[in-house]
């Protein structure tokens, strides 16, 4: 009996490929509970470790007395920086080309490093056994502030560099400088800015903040005496770069060295980096030849691991008296803690921080980032953004809106009048970034017309224009460009390894398949997202196509999920490795319907022959032929690798609007209307894109309005648990409106350009574009975060718009 | 973090008795609630602790208390406490105390304490906000010990001579000798909390606290 015969629409919907809002795959086990975390994973055997920590920000370790802590039934092992010392392993190289403690050797740099560690039979034991390790410390001098410890008499942080007078990025002119890195052409801007009719400057703040993901960082070391061979299970975002390091740091081949990310309960940044608590449960395990596990607690995550941000950053604007911007000058200093420890391609600092000209089309720019040692934790990690790029867009759109109310302009204007023009595309700015496609004034006139824009300021004016309103009305407005996708393997690269990505893909005889990548899904779907993309490419249900990641031992090498790379980089790998298997699969259909491959046309899951419906092969034919019969002097199978080296990066954006009303009494900031327009080239899974797009807008909304990091003058973090960071929940979250235009990448092989972050990005300087809006008629030009109620009500109440 | 604190408790003691409290830094030390002097190090060196206990929650700090100055003609006491806990928190505090004589009451006096202190790690992260609040209540109750210690103090020559004249004019006499009332052996938390509840509440209403 045939089939019956269906259409080629039909057909098409039943892949449910690309454009398709497929629901997520990963969800049934999520939301029944069965996920496979970290801390789910049990081994035989297995022993707990736990961490003794320092409470002071900078001390000089006199003595670590142990005995007590061994002498607690059931503790196996207490290391310290001397026990690492014979193996090297004390100290680790970090991705910024430092080093930094794994535990402290014989000082400590911050509040809760890392300074011995504990082995036990369970958990409980080994927290009581770090209470019973007492360590005896000297105090030193403690320096929180970067512009305090770039002075002369500033106490030395890194007592370990003394007499180093270049780092990995350039001369050190200072005991606790790391580097100056400089980007763009400064005497060009240094000279139009001497010649400048309009000049605006305004020093900013960007917060230390904390990605804070629900489930905290920590890992399951296994090395098996007998085989030799090492697996840890680990909350990484970067699988196979751990390998890598791991490899080189104990001297086990990469062969023998197994690292798997299993789920993982969100990254946002603070997962990619390598983190004592790995190095040292590796350490104990390869010691006593257990399994063990260690898993920080929130307390921990928060002080220790990966922070983001902490920018103080100078902008000026130069322009022409009627709003054209000709020159852009930046200067950042930097606070990149005790070690630098940032996450960012090795050549770049500052990550990609010199996108901060924007959407705009300035002629002359110059931006200079200094980094500089404190008394913090290290870290430095793209907060839901790529590398630096959250602190480039608050920046230039902070700006912007300066310029335009020492204008008198309106902002949407102005932005208008600077935009990169859609005929200018690709586009190469001041600090040579090839932009690749974009159409900032259509997004920007979609975004007016929704919200009614000209009746939003007509309504601010009537609120201003009465004294007894009891609230203050602003309007933010940002239009920023994203740099995503890294990268270009001639650009970057992390540890000399370049930043492709890669996809293996196997269709099996039967016509499914399995893809495995060299990312890591931490929420962002890539087993329903990755499968939609071959399903459009190859013809094969997306039902039936399994997507395997975070596995080193099957997963082909990639550099992982951050900085918004896995659909502009793996996405590209994925398509062209199914193209591969297209090709081959058509040189088969051609070899069974007996014709020449010229005379086949490709519909939506076969192949037919030109001008013929009834002769046709399906791609499952075709896998079935390959592994039964393939043509002669064929290779049987159907599989392909493809390693994708992008040519260039992605640059996604957006426009967003921000209406807020504040409270003249309290203080309090309600967020009347948020409208997101975000344009990421072709959408694959528009659910997806959209749950993206509020997760992000949650998270930019937690910074703006509320998290952050304050250290008192001793260096103790004020502020590292939830009664403290605010993590928004459903109840303060407010409602968001989201809309989108589609301007596909020229050079992605599906034109896609990445989504996750963009909301994070644009989201922030919005709202602190709306708060200063709301104060704007009284002369206030920036405010900086968080904007909680506190911030805000000393504002009204030095205005004196306070009721 | 660090809180400075500078504080004057008047007393009903003359500056006699409060200064031989005041001097003897056992005595003081017998006046804090939960703290202890454990061991002499030398003449002005002890050895000592600290239990604070919120709930179910300890924290014992133990650590070194010198004094840096005694001056018996100014009635003053320079000391440095340093300490820490096991659970990840230190402590140290710089105090300058000083019995002041009222002019207007030879049977009075007021104590004036002068002190910075610097806690670090979790206490400063958990409890920084209430550090004010909390050293008020400790303060507060370290004040009265002292008071009623010193009062237990045989009273000097001239206050006897007036107390005998009022019994030999038949006035009311005053039970005496008094002893010296128990000292709580710990800091208790939770009557701490419950202090700083109905203050905040009393702040509510404007009522000073």
């Amino acid at each position: 009996m045939n089939a019956p015969v269906q259409t080629a629409e039909a057909r098409e919907i039943a892949l449910a490929g690309m454009g398709v809002s497929r629901l997520r795959k990963e969800d049934a086990r999520f939301i029944q509970g069965k996920g496979n975390y970290v801390d789910d994973i049990k081994m035989p055997g297995m022993l707990h470790m736990d961490i003794v920590r320092s409470p002071l920000a900078h001390a000089r370790i006199k003595k670590i007395h142990k005995e007590a802590a061994l002498a607690i039934p059931g503790v196996h092992a207490v290391l310290t920086a001397d026990d690492l010392k014979p193996l090297k392993l004390h100290w680790m190289p970090t991705l910024a080309g430092d080093v930094a403690a794994v535990l402290a050797d014989e000082k400590v740099h911050f509040q809760m490093q890392e300074v011995a560690i504990v082995i036990a039979d369970d958990r409980y034991i080994a927290a009581d056994a770090v209470e019973a390790v007492e360590v005896e410390y000297e105090e030193l001098p403690v320096v929180v502030d970067p512009y305090a410890a770039l002075q002369p008499d500033a106490p030395v942080i890194r007592e370990d560099l003394a007499g180093k007078t270049s780092g990995a990025h350039g001369p050190r002119e200072h005991h606790n400088h790391i580097f100056t890195w400089d980007a763009g052409d400064k005497a060009a801007a240094d000279a139009a800015f001497a010649n400048a009719p309009v000049t605006v400057s305004q020093h900013m703040y960007y917060p230390r903040v904390h990605p804070c993901p629900l489930e905290t960082c920590g890992c399951v070391a296994s090395f098996d005496p007998v085989r030799g061979d090492l697996t840890t299970y680990i909350t990484s975002q970067a699988p196979h770069v751990v390998r890598t390091v791991v490899s080189l740091l104990s001297g086990i081949p990469e062969s023998k060295v197994r690292i798997v990310s299993p789920d993982i309960g969100g990254g946002f940044g603070n997962k990619v980096g390598v983190y004592p608590g790995y190095v040292c449960a590796i350490v104990a395990s390869i010691v006593l030849g257990r399994p063990v596990k260690w898993v920080e607690d929130r307390v921990e995550n928060i002080s220790t691991t990966a922070f983001a941000r902490d920018y103080h950053m100078d902008g000026e604007l130069a322009a022409t008296p009627d709003g054209k911007i000709t020159a852009l000058r930046v200067n950042v200093v930097a606070d990149h803690g005790a070690f630098d420890a940032c996450a960012d391609p090795t050549k770049f600092p500052a990550g990609m921080f010199h996108i901060v000209s924007g959407s705009y089309d300035i002629p002359a720019a110059h931006c200079s980032v200094k980094g500089v040692y404190t008394n913090k934790a290290p870290g430095g990690v793209a907060y839901r953004c790529s590398f630096r790029v959250t602190e480039a867009v608050y920046l230039v759109e902070r700006m912007v809106d300066v310029l335009a109310q020492k204008l008198g302009m309106d902002k949407a204007e102005i932005r208008a009048k600077n935009f990169i023009k859609k005929e200018q595309f690709p586009y190469t700015s001041a600090f040579g970034f090839e932009y690749d496609s974009g159409d900032y004034h259509t997004a920007l006139k979609k975004v007016l017309d929704a919200v009614d824009y000209p009746a939003l300021r007509a309504e601010q004016a009537a609120k201003r224009a009465d004294p007894n309103s009891p609230t203050l009305m602003g309007i933010g407005l940002v239009t920023f460009t994203e740099v995503v996708g890294a990268g270009p393997s001639k650009m970057c690269d992390i540890l000399g390894v370049g930043m492709f990505d890669s996809c293996e893909i196997r269709i099996h005889p039967t016509g499914s398949a399995i893809a495995r990548m060299g990312t890591i899904t931490q929420g962002q779907g890539h087993q329903t997202t990755y499968a939609q993309i071959i399903a459009t490419e190859l013809g094969i249900p997306s039902e039936v196509i399994q997507v395997e990641e975070g596995d080193t031992s099957t997963a082909p090498y990639g550099l992982g999920t951050y900085g918004s790379r896995s659909t502009p980089v793996a996405g590209a790998a994925i398509a062209l490795a199914a193209r591969k298997i297209h090709a081959k699969a058509r040189k088969i259909a051609a070899h069974m319907l007996e014709v020449n491959e010229n005379d086949l046309d490709w519909e939506v899951d076969r192949f037919k022959v030109k001008g013929d419906d009834s002769k046709f092969k399906t791609m499952a034919d075709v896998a079935w032929q390959a592994y039964h019969q393939p043509p002669a002097g064929m290779e049987p199978g159907l599989e392909a690798v493809h390693y994708y080296d992008p040519p260039n990066f992605t640059f996604p954006f957006g426009i967003y609007l921000c209406v807020v009303d504040i409270d003249r009494a309290t203080g309090e900031t309600k967020i009347r209307r948020f409208y997101a327009l975000d344009d990421c080239g072709t959408r694959i899974n528009p659910m997806i894109i959209e749950g993206q797009i509020h997760g992000g807008l949650t998270e930019g909304f937690a910074v703006a309005m509320g998290q952050q990091m304050p250290f008192d003058a001793q260096g103790n973090l004020m502020g590292n648990t939830l009664m403290d960071y605010f993590l928004p929940t459903a109840v303060e979250t407010p409602k968001w409106e989201t809309d989108h235009t589609v301007t596909p990448s020229p050079h992605h092989p599906i034109g896609a350009k990445g989504v996750a972050e963009s909301p994070h990005v644009g989201s922030i300087p919005t709202f602190t574009s709306a708060v200063v809006d709301a104060f704007a008629h009284l002369g206030v030009t920036h405010m900086d975060m968080p904007h909680n109620a506190f911030r805000v009500w000393k504002q009204l109440k030095a205005t004196g718009q306070n009721l | 973090m660090e809180v400075k604190l500078d504080k004057r408790y008047p007393l009903d003691v003359d500056p006699a008795r409060a200064w031989a409290i005041l001097g003897d830094l056992k005595a003081v030390a017998g006046c804090m609630p939960g703290a202890e002097l454990t061991e002499q190090l030398s003449d002005t060196s002890y050895k000592g602790g600290v239990k604070v206990k919120v709930g179910p929650a300890v924290a014992q700090f133990g650590g070194q208390v010198d004094v840096l100055e005694k001056d018996e003609a100014a009635r003053k006491m320079v000391l440095r406490g340093k300490g820490a806990d096991k659970g990840g928190s230190s402590a140290s505090m710089d105090l300058s105390a000083t019995i002041e004589a009222d002019p207007a009451n030879l049977a009075a006096s007021v104590l004036h304490g002068d002190a910075a202190v610097i806690v670090n790690g979790k206490f400063a992260q958990f409890g920084g906000r209430m550090m004010v609040q909390v050293s008020d209540m400790i303060l507060a109750q370290f004040v009265e010990n002292f008071r009623q210690a010193a009062l237990a103090l045989p009273a000097p020559a001239s206050q006897a001579i007036a107390q005998d004249a009022a019994v030999a004019f038949g006035g009311p006499v005053e039970a005496a000798p008094r002893t010296a009332p128990p000292v709580a052996q710990e800091i208790n938390g939770m009557a701490i909390v419950w202090a700083l509840i109905k203050n905040w509440w009393l702040g509510l209403f404007g009522k000073k606290v």
